[in-house]
């Protein structure tokens, strides 16, 4: 509790008028509040300051360090929370985040801000939703990224204020209306330069609704026209503007500054980056240029304002603003600021779009004019005021006539002075300067850049902080800072570059002369100033149809009165009279929604302020309380509650204005950065191409030297060169001599060796002939030794030669003898000689024809042996074919014999089924036939007898049948069968087929099977075949037939005897129940066969015997 | 040369490699190709490769003897087979042996019996065990071929073969089994001994009916090729390579009927496995048969 008691102690002494005390509570303050991190100390400041509005406190919760932001923001939303302390909160809210704290990102997660939004959309008091929504616009550029959760609550808070606007609830005064409207249209304003496309599409869902259409009608489309078209809605998309990434890379003022981008209300627009006032704005509403130009100088008018420029335009501006007023004096600077804002904004568009021919009028202006302008500005990409104001300045340095340099710091002193000065006197130097000016800067294309780097800045920042030194309300004046220059300035753009090439040289005189008599000089100047002013705004109106309408006398004609500033005044101030007029009379329909709600607020302003001073002039008393009382009375406690609401609410605006002015000024030091820093980097250049240019002389320089060095270097070389070729003659010459030398030794050497060699040779050859004399002596005695001997030898020669002839001449004798005698024999030889030779060539050709042919016929016997090979070999082939045909055949022969194989198989099956058959048929008839049997055997006997002649000549042919039937395979074996399962049917067949078929002793021989079969069958053929024909007769077919039987025998015997020994059996049983009968059979039997006697019946039977114990043989 | 030049050279490394028939179907065709087949190289062929599946019933058809070898004369004896088939099972529908309802299979045991002169009195009469063993043998080779005569006349002829050219050694196999599998594991061998399995073993099975019923038949025309090609000795080496793959649950019978049991319903899924291993154990044992030629 102490501490409380403390705490409030402290709190007073926080008021108290001692600085050093408020300076020492405060540093206490500020202790507590960084050692405490408690919510208590914050809380209680916030409750004082609620209680006192105490400004140290103020000051202590707005420089809040980072823990203790939550308790804050905490306690702020209690506030809040209650209708009372909210408007004292809301304003505590926007002193805060005004100075932007560092915490300023957690605003958007606090609860404030939804309790902000909540109190926005359900409070009732236009003032408390004013604040709230200056606060609101205020914090939107710092938390954009907030957008993404409150968009709708922005919209709809939009949406209801708007609204509210128009419907005015009853209690609520105009005047507060006003204001509210002026903050919905800056909420407009920052909504859709933030938002636009989420922002749009609310716009078009929220005032598509009827009920809502009123509004759009009356509040937000006016504040639409003051728009431009966001670049956002063509290129960007409903989820791209709330990205955060997009609001990352842009602080606050970024934001600020993008919102005033898209404004068309030039009291809002940002016009950065050589962006002039919109065209359309100032080419539809060319008054409004001039009027929205006045607007800030009205403000500061009425705060005594003292911006640079204020003294032209405040006087002049008054009468455009407030028409109820009656109309000032008319300075002539001003009309001439009014007249030229205009041009330089209808200069725009050739200027941003660098078109050649100004689009309004192409006629009237040389198209090159436009083209220095858009050059001139790229080449200087200076923010265009700037260069104003350095224009400005020279201007303001040329006027020595009058007063000499003025300083900078008394600049708007000095152009105080200016406007209440003499306006001929003003005009003319003024002009004058101008053109002096201008002409240095065409003349000398380089000059503006060293003025502009020494006092261009300097300049700048003085004109900053010197309007709200004289100014009370600093915000205004800033704010007037900001848009004041851009008339001005471009008025001297247009000015600046193009006078001295077209319109301003040549009229100088005359404005020299109009200084004198400026109403004489109007035929004049009338003809000049079309040239120079075409564009003006006056003539574009009526061309658009809009604004001044088209009853407007011919368009030039009140310019050249503005043109010429003496008669001026008088004529643009009826004219301008007349045309409001005319615009507030018939264009109701267009011009306002025209009229900004900040212009309303601003003219609304002024109206008050006019009044105020008004009353306070009539008084001229030093207090308005003493005045009120003065007056009569206390004052109405209501206007009074209005007027302080009246005075918050400004109050308000004006924090918000200061605001924005934060933000400009923020974004223009950042420019200012860039300039200085593009200036130091051009400076940097131009120091570097001095270097560059140092160098490059240097280079030259050595360049030179080189050439020298290397001449003198290439003489030096050529010396030496004749030296050496010398010196290499010499000694080439020195050699020569030296190898004569040398030659000339060499022959005397080898000279001397060919006499040494001579001399050896001659010794030689004295040695060879001492010894050649010695043989010869020798020999020479040898010589006369066989020389003796030799004579010797020729007599005995001689001696033996003539025994020679004389032998010859004998034998020649001899041969002649020889001759005669010899003749006749000869011939025979001769004849034997020729036969011989005949003999031997007979033979030789005997031989050689022998010869021949053992030739021909060792040929001969090749030629057979290769035949015979050859036939061999074709043997072998054939046998080698043969075998494989054989082969062949073989394979397909068994093939074809399985096949056979098969059908016998096949045929046998089929013999079993059919004795199969034929047995069980038989055993069926058996049964029957065997009662009969006995009562007929009798006669069975008697006809047996008689039918067995007959059934013998039947048996005979049926056999022949059967014989001819054994060619085909399948017959031979079913006589056989039937002989065997049936033999007794057949036999008695053969015989039925004659007599009756009733025969008892044919089944009972049956009985017996083959054996009576046989006999009967064998007496049968025995007759024409012969003996035993029946088995061999059957040739192969026929012993096939048998192997056949004897194979099924084989094979099937088991089955066979089974059958038979049944059918025995019953037989057997049958003969002993029936033994008369049985005894008469045999008879029968052994009757039968003598009976029928024949020639050979005896050795017939005995071969019927062999045949049948064969037969049985087989059987069994 | 000429059948050089045909075979790709690279067929010797193959074979070193270990990649076994690649050229086979090649040097089969080539072999096919002779005008008159040479049975001895078949045989040989047949013997050391595994023969691809297209070829297989055309040479098994002239192995066992039912196409002749020269090419002319196969369309002839072919028919003449054909007629033969017809004839027999017509001959044995007029009997009334058999009839459209009765199993193909018996068709070709009633075919088989007609033909050998066996029939029976009546379809209905008790199966000797000889029957069994063709049924088995014809059920196998059913799968193996499509045609029915080629069915038929291969089931005739193999089973021919088993009775006639393999009579004397097909009662000597279950020593030979003994044998070998004494080689390859005396301790399986010991355990069946003692268990008193080894008579019991199921030799009819594999030795009768030469594991028709108890390998699936696209391992078993593999074993087959082998026996059709002369050699019926590979078969004791698939029973032996069957106990050798089964060694582990045989060595955990202990009762000769189970492991009879047992082998008598072996588990298909590893035959193939288990007729490779056995090829490769004959062809071990015995060497690799090598062309004649």
């Amino acid at each position: 509790m102490a501490q409380q008691a403390n705490l409030g102690e402290l709190l007073s002494m926080l008021d108290s008028p001692v600085l050093s005390v408020r300076d020492e509570v405060t540093a206490v303050f500020k202790e507590n509040l960084s050692s405490d991190r408690g919510p208590m100390l914050v809380n209680t400041l916030v409750d004082y300051y609620l209680e006192t509005k105490s400004q140290p406190v103020l000051h202590i919760l707005t420089t809040l360090q980072e823990p203790h932001d939550k308790h804050l923001l905490d306690k702020m939303n209690d506030c809040m929370g209650r209708a009372a302390s909210r408007l004292p909160a809301l304003s505590l809210l926007g002193h805060v985040i005004r100075l932007q704290p560092p915490w300023k990102h957690k605003l958007s997660q606090a609860p404030l801000l939804p309790s902000l939004l909540k109190c926005l959309k359900v409070d009732t008091d236009v003032i408390v939703l004013t604040t709230g929504v200056l606060v609101l616009i205020t914090m939107l550029p710092m938390i954009p990224q907030s957008g993404k959760q409150h968009l709708h609550d922005f919209f709809d808070i939009f949406g209801r204020l708007s609204s509210w606007c128009l419907k005015k609830p009853g209690h609520v005064t105009e005047i507060y209306l006003v204001h509210l409207h002026a903050s919905v249209y800056a909420l407009f304003h920052r909504l859709y330069g933030m938002y636009p496309c989420n922002f749009v599409s609310f716009l078009r869902s929220h005032y598509s609704m009827k009920e809502n259409l009123d509004t759009f009608e009356e509040v937000v489309r006016p504040m639409m026209e003051h728009v431009r078209i966001h670049p956002e809605l063509v290129t960007g998309s409903k989820d791209h503007e709330l990205d955060p990434r997009r609001w990352k890379r842009l602080e606050t003022h970024d934001v600020v500054i993008e919102c005033a981008k898209i404004s068309l209300d030039p009291a809002e627009a940002s016009y950065e980056d050589g962006d002039s006032v919109s065209p359309q704005v100032s080419a539809r509403f060319p008054h409004r240029a001039a009027d929205v130009a006045a607007s800030p100088y009205v403000d500061m008018q009425n705060s005594c304002g003292s911006a640079t420029s204020t003294p032209y335009s405040s006087s002049r501006l008054t009468l455009f603003s407030t028409p109820g007023q009656p109309p000032q004096t008319l300075s002539p600077p001003s009309t001439r600021l009014l007249t030229e804002p205009p041009q330089a904004t209808l200069w725009s568009p050739s200027m941003v779009c660098g078109m050649t021919t100004p689009p309004t009028s192409p006629g009237n202006v040389p198209p090159d004019l436009s083209h220095p302008y858009s050059k001139w500005f790229q080449s200087w990409g200076l923010p265009v005021w700037f260069f104003d104001w350095s224009c400005l300045c020279f201007s303001l340095e040329e006027l020595p006539g009058s007063k000499g340099s003025v300083p900078l710091s008394d600049l708007p002193g000095f152009l105080g002075d200016l406007a209440s000065e003499e306006d001929s006197i003003e005009k003319a130097k003024e002009e004058a300067a101008i053109s002096k000016e201008l002409s240095e800067i065409t003349t000398a294309g380089t000059e503006p850049l060293v003025p502009r780097g020494g006092f261009d800045s300097p300049f700048y920042r003085d004109s900053l902080p010197g309007c709200p030194r004289k100014n009370h309300s600093a915000a205004s004046g800033a704010q007037g800072a900001s848009v004041n220059p851009e008339p001005l300035n471009s008025s001297l753009d247009k000015l600046g570059p193009d006078t001295p090439k077209q319109a301003f040289t040549p009229i100088d005189p005359p404005c020299g002369g109009a200084n004198q008599s400026p109403a004489g000089s109007r035929e004049r100047q009338t003809a000049l100033e079309t040239d120079i002013l075409t564009p003006s705004p006056c003539k574009i109106p009526p061309q658009r149809g809009v604004g001044f309408g088209s009853g407007q006398p011919p368009p030039y004609d009140h310019l050249f009165e503005v043109a010429l500033p003496k008669t001026a005044h008088h004529f643009v101030s009826k004219k301008t009279k007349e045309l409001l007029k005319k615009a507030k009379g018939n264009a109701e329909e267009d011009c306002p929604p025209s009229t900004s709600p900040a212009e309303v607020l601003d003219r609304l302003i002024q109206q008050g302020a006019d009044a105020h001073s008004k009353e306070l002039n009539k008084l001229s008393l030093p207090s308005k309380s003493v005045d009120w009382t003065h007056f009569g009375g206390s004052p109405p406690s209501d206007e009074i509650r209005t007027l302080r609401n009246q005075l918050l609410l400004l109050h308000n605006q004006l924090l918000y204005e200061r605001f924005k002015r934060q933000q400009h000024a923020l974004r223009n030091r950042r420019l200012l950065r860039r300039v200085i820093r593009a200036a130091a980097l051009e400076e940097h250049n131009a120091a570097m191409k001095d270097q560059l240019k140092l160098q490059e002389k240097d280079i030259q320089i050595w360049k030179v030297s080189m050439q020298k060095e290397q001449a003198r270097y290439s003489q030096l070389q050529e010396q030496r060169d004749t030296m050496v070729t010398q010196l290499h003659s010499q000694i080439r010459q020195l050699q020569h001599d030296r190898e004569e030398f040398y030659n000339q030794s060499q022959e005397l050497q080898t000279k001397l060796e060919d006499c040494r060699n001579m001399i050896a040779e001659l010794r030689l050859e004295l040695k060879k002939a001492n010894s050649k004399v010695c043989h010869t002596e020798l020999l020479l005695s040898q010589v006369s030794q066989k020389l003796s001997n030799s004579e010797s030898v020729q007599q005995q020669m001689e001696f033996l030669n003539r025994q020679l002839l004389v032998l010859g001449e004998v034998n020649e004798l001899y041969l002649e003898q020889l001759q005669s005698k010899h003749s006749d024999t000869t011939k025979e030889v001769e004849m034997m000689k020729a036969a011989c030779r005949k003999e031997l060539e007979k033979n030789r050709s005997h031989v050689l024809q022998q010869n021949q042919r053992l030739d021909t016929s060792q040929k001969r016997i090749l030629e057979l042996e290769s035949h015979l090979a050859k036939k061999d070999h074709l043997l072998l082939e054939q046998k080698k074919y043969l075998e494989d045909v054989k082969v062949q055949a073989r394979g397909q022969l068994q093939a074809a014999e399985s096949r056979y194989e098969a059908q016998k198989r096949i045929t046998q099956v089929f013999e079993l089924e059919i004795l199969d058959l034929y047995g069980r048929l038989e055993k069926d008839g058996l049964l029957k036939k065997l009662e009969e049997e006995k009562a007929e055997a009798a006669e069975a006997a008697e006809e047996r007898l008689a039918s067995c002649k007959d059934g013998c000549s039947d048996s005979v042919t049926g056999h022949n049948e059967e014989a001819s039937g054994h060619n085909g395979e399948t017959k031979p074996p079913r006589p056989g069968g039937g002989a065997r399962g049936g033999g007794a049917s057949r036999g008695g067949g053969g015989g039925s087929e004659l007599s009756t078929p009733e025969k008892p002793p044919t089944q009972r021989a049956g009985l017996f099977s083959s054996r009576w079969e046989t006999t009967v069958g064998e007496s049968a053929t025995s007759i024409p075949t012969t003996v035993g024909s029946f088995p061999s007769s059957k040739s192969f077919l026929g012993m096939k037939a048998r192997e056949l039987f004897r194979n099924k025998s084989e094979s099937q015997c088991d089955e066979d005897s089974v059958t038979i020994s049944s059918l025995s059996e019953t037989l057997k049983t049958e003969l002993g129940k029936d033994p008369g009968a049985e005894a008469k059979t045999p008879l029968h039997l052994d009757g039968p066969q003598p009976s029928p006697p024949s020639p050979d019946s005896v050795g017939q039977l005995h071969i019927m015997d062999y045949d049948e114990t064969h037969q049985e043989h087989s059987e069994g | 040369m000429t059948e050089d030049s045909q075979r790709n050279f690279r067929s010797v490394y193959y074979e070193k490699v270990g990649f076994r028939g690649v050229e086979e179907k090649k040097s089969l065709e080539i072999l096919l190709k002779d005008d008159r087949l040479d049975i001895e190289k078949l045989c040989t062929f047949s013997q050391r490769f595994p023969l691809p599946s297209m070829y297989r019933a055309l040479v098994w058809k002239v192995l066992l003897g039912i196409l002749p070898p020269h090419h002319e004369s196969h369309a002839q004896v072919m028919m003449y087979r054909k007629e033969q088939y017809c004839d027999v099972l017509h001959a044995l529908k007029v009997v009334r042996f058999v009839s459209d309802a009765t199993p193909q299979v018996e068709v070709y045991l009633h075919m088989y019996q007609l033909e050998s002169g066996k029939l029976p009195r009546s379809p209905s009469f008790p199966l000797e065990p000889e029957d069994e063993v063709f049924l088995a043998i014809a059920k196998a080779v059913e799968e193996m071929v499509e045609d029915s005569v080629d069915c038929y006349w291969i089931i005739r002829c193999f089973v021919n073969q088993l009775n006639n050219k393999y009579r004397e050694s097909l009662p000597q196999l279950p020593k030979a089994f003994e044998q070998y599998l004494n080689l390859e594991d005396s301790r399986l061998l010991s355990h069946l001994k003692t268990c008193s399995a080894l008579s019991r073993l199921p030799y009819d099975l594999w030795f009768k009916r030469c594991f028709a019923g108890c390998l699936p038949e696209s391992s078993l025309q593999r074993v087959w090729d082998k026996v059709v090609s002369g050699s019926c000795k590979i078969l004791v080496f698939v029973a032996v390579e069957i106990l050798l793959t089964f060694k582990i649950k045989v060595m955990a019978l202990n009762s000769a009927e189970k492991i009879t049991k047992f082998l008598e319903n072996i588990p298909q899924d590893s035959s193939d496995a288990i007729v490779s291993k056995a090829i490769d154990l004959w062809h071990k044992h015995c060497g690799t048969p090598v062309h004649s030629a």
